[in-house]
C-alpha cells in the first residue's frame, strides 16, 4: 500500500513537472511571436525582472503590503472562526447571521472600495478594512461547514465521560475542527491577498503601485515578473499551510484534502 | 427542508433587526459617513424609477454576458476533461492552481496593454475572474461521479452513447448548474470590478461620480443593487436547478 502510494506520488510529481514544462514552452513560443511589448516570453522576464528582484525593491514593496494584509487577515480570522463555530452549534445564531453571510458572499469587494475610501480615506486602515471585509465571510463559512460536520456522538462521549463544556470545546471540538481551521486560513489568505492587491491597485500604493507602473512600461516583462512573484507568494502560502496541517494533525490528512 | 421553512421568519427578523440597528446608529452620524438604510432605499427606488440605475445596468450587462459566456463555454469542457482524465489533471492541476493563486486585478495593467480601456478589457477581466472557479468546480464534481454508476450502466448493457446520455449526463448536470451559478455570480462581481478598474463607465462611473461628490447614499444604493442582483441570480438558479434536477436536491 505504502509502496503503491509512493509510486503514484512520484508519477504525479513527474506529470506535474511535465505540465509546467509544457505551459512554459507554450508561453515561450507565443511570447516570442508576439514580442516583449505584448506578451514577453519567460526568457525576457528572467532577464528584465532579475535586477528588480535582486536589488530587493519588489520584495520590499511586497513585504510592506503584506504587513497590512496580515493585520486585516488576523482580525478577520479572530472574529470569523469563532462566529463560524457558534453558528454551527446554535440554530438561532445561525438563522441570525446566515442571511447576512449569504448577502456578503455575493457582494463585490471592488464595489465596496469607493465606500471605504469615503469613510476611511486611502491610508492604512482603508487597506486593512478591505482585507478584513473580503476575508471574514469565507473564514466564517469554512469553519461553519466544518463545525457542522462534527459527529454529535463525539461530543456525547465527552459528556458521558464527564467532560466540562470548556473541556469538550478544547479537547473534542477543536481537534475535530483542525483541518477546517487550516482550510479556512488557506481560503482566507487567498482572499486576503486578492483584496490587498485590489485595494492597492485602486489607490496606487505599495505593490499595487509597482504593478500599475509596470503596466505603463514599454515591455511587459517586468509586469509579468511581478505577477509571477504574486503567484509564488500564493503557492508558498498554500503549501506552508497544507504542510503545517499535515504535521500538526496527521490523523486528518484525508479530510483536509477533501 | 422543514428546518429551512422554520427558519424563514428568523431570517426575516434578522434582516429587519440589522436594518433597525443600522437606522438607529446612522441617525446620530453625519450622512457622509453612514446614511440610514431608509435614505439608501429611497435613493435606490428613485434612481431606479428615473431610469438612471437601470440604464447603467443594462449597459453593463453585455460585457458580463460575453465574459461569463466565454468562461462557461471554455471552462465546462476543460473541467469535464480534467475531471475524467487522471493523467491530464495530474499534469495541469498545478499550473491551474498557480495561475488561480494570482489576484485577477493584478492582470489589469496587462489587459490595458492588450485590450485598451473599454468593452473587451472588461470582458477579459470578467472571463479571468470566473473561468478558474468554473474549471475547478466542474473538475471536482465530475471526479466524484461514483464509478459504480458507470459499472451498473455497463452491466445493464449500456454502450457509449447510452452511457453518456443516460448515466453520465444526469450525474454531471448538477455540476454544470453549479458552474453556471458560479459563472453568473462571479460575473456580476467581476462586472463592477472591471467598470471601476478600467475606464469608469456605467455603474462604475455612477459610483465614482457619487464618491467624488461625497454622496455616500448614492454609493451604497449601487452596492445594494448589485448585492440584490447577485442574490436574486443565485436563488433563481438554485430554484431552476431544483426544478430541472429533482433527483439531486442540495442540502446546503
Amino acid at each position: 500500500m505504502a509502496r503503491e502510494n509512493l509510486v503514484s506520488r512520484t508519477r504525479k510529481v513527474g506529470l506535474g513537472l511535465a505540465g509546467a514544462a509544457i505551459a512554459l514552452c507554450v508561453w515561450q513560443a507565443i511570447g516570442m511571436r508576439l514580442g516583449d511589448a505584448l506578451f514577453a516570453p519567460p526568457s525576457s522576464v528572467i532577464v528584465q525582472f532579475m535586477p528588480q528582484l535582486l536589488d530587493g525593491s519588489a520584495i520590499d514593496a511586497l513585504a510592506g503590503s503584506l504587513r497590512q494584509m496580515v493585520i486585516g487577515f488576523a482580525f478577520a480570522y479572530a472574529i470569523g472562526a469563532p462566529v463560524g463555530i457558534v453558528m454551527a452549534r446554535s440554530p438561532l445564531i445561525d438563522a441570525i447571521v446566515h442571511p447576512w453571510l449569504n448577502m456578503a458572499v455575493v457582494t463585490s469587494i471592488a464595489a465596496l472600495v469607493p465606500f471605504f475610501i469615503l469613510i476611511l480615506g486611502t491610508g492604512f486602515w482603508f487597506r486593512v478594512a478591505v482585507v478584513f471585509i473580503a476575508t471574514i465571510w469565507f473564514v466564517m463559512l469554512t469553519v461553519y461547514q466544518g463545525a457542522r460536520g462534527i459527529e454529535p456522538r463525539w461530543l456525547e462521549v465527552g459528556r458521558a465521560f464527564g467532560a466540562r463544556a470548556d473541556q469538550r470545546f478544547w479537547k473534542v471540538m477543536v481537534p475535530a475542527l483542525f483541518p477546517y481551521l487550516f482550510t479556512a486560513a488557506r481560503i482566507g489568505l487567498t482572499h486576503a491577498i486578492r483584496a490587498m492587491v485590489l485595494a492597492e491597485m485602486f489607490v496606487i500604493v505599495g505593490y499595487g503601485a509597482l504593478l500599475h507602473n509596470a503596466g505603463l512600461g514599454i515591455s511587459t516583462a517586468p509586469l509579468l515578473g511581478l505577477i509571477l512573484l504574486l503567484m509564488a507568494l500564493g503557492v508558498i502560502v498554500n503549501g506552508l499551510l497544507v504542510g503545517a496541517s499535515r504535521m500538526l494533525a496527521p490523523w486528518y490528512e484525508e479530510r483536509a484534502r477533501a | 427542508m422543514r428546518a429551512r421553512i422554520g427558519n424563514r421568519p428568523v431570517y426575516a427578523a434578522s434582516i429587519l433587526l440589522g436594518l433597525a440597528c443600522w437606522e438607529l446608529i446612522a441617525r446620530d452620524l453625519p450622512r457622509v459617513i453612514l446614511p440610514p438604510p431608509s435614505v439608501v432605499l429611497v435613493r435606490l427606488v428613485t434612481d431606479s424609477l428615473s431610469g438612471l440605475l437601470l440604464v447603467a445596468l443594462a449597459k453593463a450587462l453585455p460585457a458580463m454576458l460575453i465574459g461569463s459566456g466565454l468562461a462557461l463555454a471554455i471552462g465546462i469542457p476543460l473541467g469535464l476533461l480534467l475531471g475524467r482524465s487522471a493523467t491530464l489533471s495530474a499534469m495541469f492541476d498545478p499550473v491551474i492552481n498557480a495561475v488561480y493563486a494570482v489576484p485577477p486585478v493584478a492582470f489589469v495593467p496587462f489587459f490595458i496593454v492588450w485590450f485598451g480601456l473599454y468593452l473587451w478589457a472588461r470582458v477579459a477581466l470578467i472571463f479571468l475572474m470566473s473561468i478558474f472557479e468554473i474549471i475547478i468546480a466542474v473538475e471536482t464534481g465530475v471526479r466524484d461521479v461514483r464509478p459504480q454508476l458507470i459499472d451498473v450502466g455497463r452491466a445493464f448493457g449500456a454502450g457509449g452513447t447510452t452511457l453518456a446520455w443516460k448515466v453520465l449526463a444526469p450525474a454531471i448536470s448538477p455540476f454544470i448548474f453549479l458552474a453556471v451559478r458560479i459563472g453568473i455570480v462571479r460575473g456580476i462581481n467581476a462586472m463592477i470590478t472591471a467598470e471601476l478598474f478600467f475606464a469608469a463607465v456605467n455603474l462604475g462611473f455612477l459610483m465614482n461620480d457619487d464618491a467624488r461628490r461625497f454622496d455616500t447614499s448614492g454609493v451604497l444604493s449601487i452596492i445594494v443593487l448589485l448585492a440584490l442582483l447577485g442574490l436574486v441570480a443565485q436563488e433563481a438558479l438554485k430554484w431552476a436547478e431544483a426544478r430541472a434536477l429533482p433527483w439531486h436536491v442540495r442540502t446546503s
